[in-house]
């Protein structure tokens, strides 16, 4: 009862974001932002340290910073709130706790354990105790199964990793996707049209452990190309990256094709062939533009998700990436890695849908007059 | 446009850039010996530690008094290069080796066993393998005791009352209603209360009759006088245990229980002699913790004082043949052999790699490709049929038991005829041929076999449908008429699976009850068991150490283990004697003894405990008349209750390159006969690596 009402005061809270009178939104948001810098460097300089960059930071952030992304700001800090209210809610409502083992321990050492991990029985209490720690002390708090460890020590190592094999992925599958995409688009209804759809259907539709493992099971164990799994030098990284990219590459090539198709029809395409452009000309130069709208909607939330790690790949290829963690963290009940994870993932989601609004505006002149 | 479209190619290459950065600085020399270890181990500190995969890295960088002989897996000479022990067999004296030393160059003395000792004892740590270490002197007074008193007189946390006060307010509850006849409590509620105030766990060991009684008390009543002697009992009890904690905290650790004599001389009283305690002193939670690191400065707050991460790469100290050298959290951990250690000369691996492949086609892959050598049991379950062939795999029976749970406290499983009747129909053979495919036994009782010095008792338990369907008849149920919808509850996996679906299949048509497989998330399944929410339920039990006891004990009233609400007063004294068995011996034998399968045998062994001539023999004797409750207790479960369901005794596998030498697929004893390694354990400190034979080993 008391949790829902508090959700639906926050989910206000959230909202009326929207109607924040100007000066409020700029105030609020550079604090935001300044309070966002303090947390981030706390832990390796110190609280006076860290207050000085901030308060910089914030300075210049309620100068400088359009209204638009400090509104944005504002309802991101808010968001990440409500999202580690409502994890913790759900992670207390579902079965089983960070400490149930199939060797019942005793009442002492459970009640041990929950002390020194900072567990309390409520999820309310757990909320509290969680927010205190983060804000008090910049810490996302220790692991409650990988013993000795704060849930920063296992994520920030392991964001690298999933980083660099998401970027040759994006990559991939950008390219990948933009090429089939917008040559099926250009001549619609067409062999290459079809085939290219063919194949980005077959890619959306065959699960990744699949792909991974027909990739495994040709270039490793048949040819010896690659490594079958593992983690260390170029070579493992190709594969993984491949598996990873397809799916993603598939989305985006009929996102393209979409695209593409209904601005060929567009007046400012007639215009451009009618000036005597060449088709060459016509579609780099004034089609693509449009035509990648859509892509770059969608790669907002894909490049958070992308770089975040994929589980699937992850165990497959034995990578130590982030995407184990948030399927860890959910199976073993750490609490605080789920929590962790969530964090790190809505931050991530809501600032690429921020990027792409401004990568919108660069693209498109109509959103542009909008900001 | 085409600076929009340059940007973004420019974006990217930058990006790359960084990967490749990322990657110039990753590449690492292969070690010398690679091996699959399962998964992440959650902690290294040995007081803490619980599983198989944080064992083998535990038993490479930690060494306790004893360490594991790699053929016989006997202890031999560790820490301690010698060792006596009294005529009683309950004081040990090891001596220290002077060449012992920590990694940083400190030695270990007799001082860092006491400690560890005591550490892991302390309530506020937390230590799952603590009972391990009760059978030293005060040690389970030292661990539980504070919170058994609390438990039992208060004052406790919150709202909740003590043993003592429900008690009371039963009383009262009756001297304030209005009816003057006699009141009582009827048996069942009176478990139900025992059971909610866990009294079973908190009274264990009581030596109190008053307390044994009213525990046991399964039918009947208890009236307002039994309960007010159980309540003076109680009080009683807690004053004795608060009084002996008082002394363990004092005393434990620091001159009786395991303390440390002189630097190098570690002196451990037992509370009764254990034959398995020399196994114990290479088992990991016996091995010492560096105190100078762990616990630097000692304020008595334990939870603040603890170096929370002691015992990763960059501040462990340990003592074993390898040290720690990194730990890459689902990457691997690298072991490098130690400079420090007292045998160093004789560990012949330089650097031994941990991988914690937890997808089983991956880890076989990496096996299959060379790119590790030693592949214990995970491997993908459905190709065991086409391993089984290959001449690197190999298999052992292990001290595992498959099983399944009837809910006992429900019907239709509460009617022991129906738990009978669903034991006899089961096919046990075709689980084991056609789903596992190992070679696993067949499994008629609880304890698997191969435990020393215990014989399981013979097991009405096997395939006999005719009997089953006549069973089921005399329950009510003739071919299965009115039998209510029952299910078997396992936790998610393929395995588990099969079996539960065969089980189901076959019942449904062989005994015409209707039954389906069920089956949960691992922690939804763990709570509903707990809660006794199923009808049948699988499980799985390992040895932590090879004694019937750890088999047996889980199934007395309301233990916590227990999960299936079964209780039988008899089979709670068994388990309960045979804590002490010579205590129990000059006791009155004769009330158990008249109610036992084997009497005659129980008689001689009581005798023979009774006139014996010295310690030794009387020693001797007690350990078998120990096996022998142990036996009587198991007959009640697979001859006469059937609480359980066992199933298969599990056999462990795995795969190791020949060219891995000084790694033992079956225990040579000193004697020179074979053994099977029941516990898949392979230590590393003798193992080498033949590089001929493995230059010459074609991959793929």
């Amino acid at each position: 009862m008391v949790e829902t009402l508090v959700l639906l005061a926050f989910l206000g809270l959230i909202v009326s974001t929207l109607w924040w009178p100007r000066p409020v939104v700029r105030a609020v948001g550079a604090a935001f932002v300044g309070g966002l810098v303090f947390l981030a460097f706390r832990g390796p300089l110190g609280v006076l340290g860290a207050a000085l960059p901030a308060l910089g930071v914030a300075g210049l952030a309620a100068w400088g910073l359009p209204q638009r992304v400090l509104k944005r700001v504002c309802f991101m800090v808010l968001s990440l709130v409500l999202l580690v209210f409502v994890t913790t809610w759900l992670m207390y409502s579902v079965p089983g706790n960070p400490f149930a083992s199939e060797k019942q321990a005793n009442e002492q050492v459970r009640a041990a354990l929950r002390a020194k991990y900072g567990v309390p029985e409520s999820a309310t209490e757990f909320f509290v105790l969680y927010m205190g720690r983060v804000l008090g002390e910049g810490t996302l708090g220790p692991s409650l199964k990988s013993q000795g460890r704060t849930v920063e020590e296992l994520i920030f190592p392991a964001f690298p990793v999933s980083m660099s094999l998401g970027i040759l992925a994006l990559t991939i599958a950008v390219g990948l996707g933009l090429f089939l995409g917008v040559r099926a688009g250009l001549k619609p209804n067409s062999w290459s049209d079809s085939g290219s759809m063919a194949v980005a259907m077959v890619g959306i539709s065959i699960p990744n452990f699949v792909i991974g493992a027909l990739a495994i099971l040709n270039f490793s164990l048949l040819l010896g190309w690659f490594p079958v799994a593992g983690w260390g030098g170029y070579q493992h990284l190709i594969l993984p990256a491949i598996t990873l990219a397809l799916p993603y590459a598939a989305y985006i090539a009929r996102l393209a094709r979409g695209g593409t198709i209904e601005v060929m029809q567009q007046d400012f395409i007639r215009t451009a062939r009618a000036k005597g452009l060449s088709e060459r000309a016509v579609v780099l130069k004034h089609a693509l533009k449009g035509a990648i709208l859509p892509v770059v909607s969608f790669l907002g939330p894909a490049t958070a998700g992308i770089l975040t790690g994929s589980f699937v790949v992850e165990t497959l290829f034995t990578i130590p990436g982030m995407g184990q963690w948030f399927v860890k963290g959910a199976i073993n009940r750490d609490y605080s890695v789920v929590l962790g994870c969530a964090l790190l993932y809505c931050a991530l989601i809501t600032m690429f849908n921020l990027l792409v609004d401004m990568a919108y505006a660069l693209l498109d002149p109509r959103v542009r007059e909008e900001l | 446009m085409y600076r929009t479209l340059l940007g973004i190619v420019a974006a990217f290459v930058v990006a790359l850039l960084v990967v490749g950065l990322t990657f110039s600085s990753a590449a690492e020399a292969p070690a010398d010996y690679t091996f699959i270890n399962g998964t992440e181990p959650k902690s290294l500190d040995p007081a803490l530690i619980t599983g198989q995969p944080e064992g083998r890295i535990a038993d490479a960088i930690f060494e306790g008094l004893t360490r594991r002989n790699t053929k016989s897996l006997r202890p031999e000479p560790g820490v301690a290069e010698s060792w006596e022990v009294s005529t009683d067999r309950r004081t040990w004296t090891f001596h220290l080796r002077a060449n012992a030393v920590w990694t940083d160059g400190t030695p270990v003395t007799a001082h860092d066993f006491a400690w560890s000792w005591r550490r892991m004892q302390e309530p506020e740590l937390g230590a799952e393998y603590a009972y391990l270490l009760h059978v030293v002197k005060l040690a389970e007074a030292f661990n539980l005791y504070k919170s058994n008193v609390t438990a039992l007189v208060g004052p406790r946390e919150e709202e909740k009352e003590s043993l003592a006060e429900g008690v009371a307010k039963i009383r009262e509850g009756w001297a304030k209603a209005a009816s003057p006849e006699t009141p009582g409590i009827e048996a069942g509620v009176w478990q139900a209360f025992l059971a909610r105030h866990k009294a079973q766990e908190h009274l264990k060991g009581c030596p109190d009759r008053v307390v044994d009684e009213a525990l046991s008390r399964t039918s009947g009543s208890l009236d307002a006088a039994a309960l007010a002697a159980f309540e003076e009992a109680v009080r009683r009890e807690a004053t004795r245990r608060l009084a002996v904690h008082e002394e363990a905290v004092a005393h434990f650790g620091i001159d009786r229980g395991a303390f440390a004599k002189d630097d190098r001389t570690f002196v451990v009283e037992l509370g009764a002699p254990t034959p398995y305690f020399l196994e114990l002193t290479c088992f990991y939670p016996s091995y010492p913790a560096p105190r100078h690191v762990v616990r630097p400065v000692d304020t008595g707050d334990i939870l603040k004082d603890e170096v929370r991460d002691w015992f990763l790469p960059k501040k462990i100290v340990s003592n074993g043949p390898f040290r720690l050298a990194d730990w890459r959290v689902n990457h691997r951990i690298r072991m490098v052999r130690s400079e420090s250690y007292w045998a160093k000369e004789r560990v012949k691996l330089g650097v031994v790699d941990a991988l914690p492949t937890e997808n089983v086609t991956t880890a076989l892959n990496l096996y299959l490709t060379g790119q590790a050598d030693w592949l214990p049991s995970n491997y993908p379950p459905d190709l065991v049929k086409d391993l089984r062939k290959r001449p690197d795999y190999y298999a052992n029976p292990g001290t595992v038991v498959y099983f399944y749970r009837f809910n006992c406290t429900k019907k239709p499983f509460s009617d022991k005829r129906v738990r009978q009747a669903v034991c006899l129909a089961l096919d046990r053979a075709t689980i084991v041929e056609h789903i596992t495919g190992k070679g696993e036994p067949v499994a008629p009782s609880m304890v698997p076999p191969g435990i020393p010095g215990y014989e399981p008792p013979s097991s009405a338990i096997r395939t006999d449908l005719e009997r089953a369907k006549q069973l089921l008849a005399e329950a009510g149920y003739p071919a299965g008429q009115g039998f209510p919808a029952v299910s078997i509850l396992f936790n998610t996996q393929e395995g588990h699976k099969k079996i539960a679906e065969f089980i189901a299949d076959r019942l449904r048509r062989d005994l015409g009850i209707p039954v389906e497989a069920k089956n949960q998330e691992w922690q939804a399944y763990q709570d509903n068991v707990r809660l006794l929410k199923y009808d049948m339920a699988r499980a799985a039990w390992i040895a932590d150490y090879p004694d019937p006891n750890t088999f047996l004990d889980m199934w007395i009233t309301n233990g916590g283990n227990n999960q299936t609400g079964w209780s039988h007063a008899f089979y709670d004294r068994l388990i309960q004697h045979a804590v002490d068995p010579e205590a129990f011996a000059a006791g009155e034998p004769e009330s158990l003894v008249a109610s036992m399968k084997e009497q005659d045998k129980a008689r001689a062994l009581i005798l023979a405990v009774k006139s014996a001539r010295d310690d030794a023999a009387r020693v001797e004797a007690a350990g078998r008349l120990r096996m022998h409750l142990f036996r009587e207790a198991e007959a009640i479960l697979v001859q006469d209750e059937f609480p359980i369901m066992p199933i298969y005794f599990y056999v462990v596998s795995g795969l190791v390159r020949p060219y891995v030498k000084e790694f033992y697929r079956k225990l040579v004893l000193p004697d020179g006969s074979t053994a099977e390694d029941l516990q898949d354990l392979h230590p590393f400190h003798d193992v080498w690596i033949d590089a001929e034979a493995k230059r010459a080993e074609r991959f793929r």
